[in-house]
């Protein structure tokens, strides 16, 4: 990450605090105060990032995850994860085996590289083509399984992952949602960036 | 990089505003406890010890009176910087006299100095500890013939009659309380 980039992040979690604030928030605290309220801001700024350092790495994969995940084989017919994507009004389901193992993940993306003679990387892309040429992409992939256009293999994270690795996670690999494993593999959970920006401030 | 650029000078306009005014109640008890901390140690040093050579009063408790019947949240107000403060500075502003009274203003430069190092160090930061450091180089003969007595007495003795009554007094109102820590 570059400095500019560390920069930006910083001040995104500046505290919304005001010089008032600070003012006001002396006065109801009897007594003389040894400190302008200018210091006062600024300790409170530090310890506002010392929180948020603090909270992101006690939080865990475990307490944001989402519990109930939907799951389909690697023999599902897509047809069925479309079913599956749309009537529960999620973007994305991993793909396990019978012993839980995640074996890949299929998320609206991978409907859209795959629909149509050409790679689309959004589902807008797909609109569009389907606009132009007045038929549907989706009969190319009609006849499939989950195993042909699952991403495989998975990136995912152990249920002790901290929300700060989880984050990174996310952002490096520019994906939405992540399979959440225990020591044996299996599949515990998920955690989409809803869920993080769930618990956020 | 420029003095007159957008460092130097610009620090000098200062960034933030005085902050508030204390209320009515605290102004009462911060006086009622200037005038008894004060009273105790004058009372002891005009009436109890009048006419013998022992001397409790030091003008810098006129100082540190402000801090801890007036700032008694303020670190510099605490206990450890009341006592500390005011020993320390007095030992180092007596052994300055000895060693360099034959230059006064050297000698009362190092003391002053030396002593608000020494109370960083030892983290007794006590503002009136300055001006203890000083009496004991400027304070004539009276204070000179004390030695090393000074730093004890009056300086440390004195401090501890006003911690005391710091400690009874500060504790009164429900607003206030006193200290903020000892050690």
């Amino acid at each position: 990450m570059s400095q500019g980039e560390e920069k930006d992040k910083r001040s995104l979690f500046r505290p919304e605090i005001s010089d008032s604030d600070i003012y006001e928030a002396m006065k109801e605290i009897p007594g003389y105060l040894d400190i302008t309220p200018g210091d006062l801001k600024e300790v409170y700024s530090h310890a506002y990032r010392h929180a948020l350092d603090r909270i992101a790495g006690s939080l865990r994969a475990r307490d944001l995850m989402t519990r109930t995940v939907y799951t389909i084989r690697r023999d599902t017919p897509l047809r069925d994860v479309a079913g599956i994507l749309a009537s529960n009004e999620i973007s994305g389901v991993p793909v396990i085996d019978a012993d839980m193992r995640v074996l890949g993940i299929i998320s609206e993306k991978d409907f859209c590289s795959h629909m149509g003679d050409r790679t689309a990387k959004s589902l807008m892309e797909v609109i569009a083509d389907c606009i132009n040429n007045q038929c549907c992409f989706a009969m190319t992939i009609r006849e499939k399984n989950a195993e042909d256009i699952m991403t495989t293999p998975v990136i995912t994270v152990h249920e002790d992952a901290t929300l700060r690795q989880i984050t990174t996670v996310l952002a490096k690999n520019n994906i939405n949602r992540v399979p959440v494993v225990d020591s044996q593999g299996c599949l515990v959970g998920i955690v989409s960036r809803a869920d993080i920006v769930r618990v956020s401030f | 990089m420029t003095i007159s650029g957008n460092g130097y000078l610009k620090k000098m306009r200062g960034v933030t505003s005085t902050p508030p005014r204390v209320s009515l109640s605290e102004i009462v008890w911060s006086w009622m406890g200037a005038f008894l901390g004060i009273s105790a140690v004058a009372y002891l040093n005009y009436v109890i010890l009048d006419g013998s050579d022992m001397n409790l009063m030091l003008g810098s408790f006129g100082a540190s009176a402000v801090l801890v019947y007036g700032a008694i949240k303020s670190p510099l107000a605490q206990p450890r910087n009341l006592i500390g403060g005011h020993v320390f500075s007095g030992f180092i502003g007596v052994a300055s006299y000895k060693l360099f009274h034959p230059c006064m203003w050297m000698a009362a430069a190092i003391a002053v100095a030396t002593a608000l190092a020494l109370m960083h160090i030892t983290k007794t930061l006590h503002p009136p500890g300055g001006a203890t450091a000083l009496i004991a180089v400027i304070g004539g003969e009276k204070v000179h013939n004390l030695g090393f007595l000074y730093p004890i007495m009056p300086a440390g003795l004195g401090a501890i009659i006003m911690l005391v009554v710091a400690l009874l007094v500060n504790n009164i109102p429900k607003t206030r309380k006193y200290p903020e820590f000892w050690i």
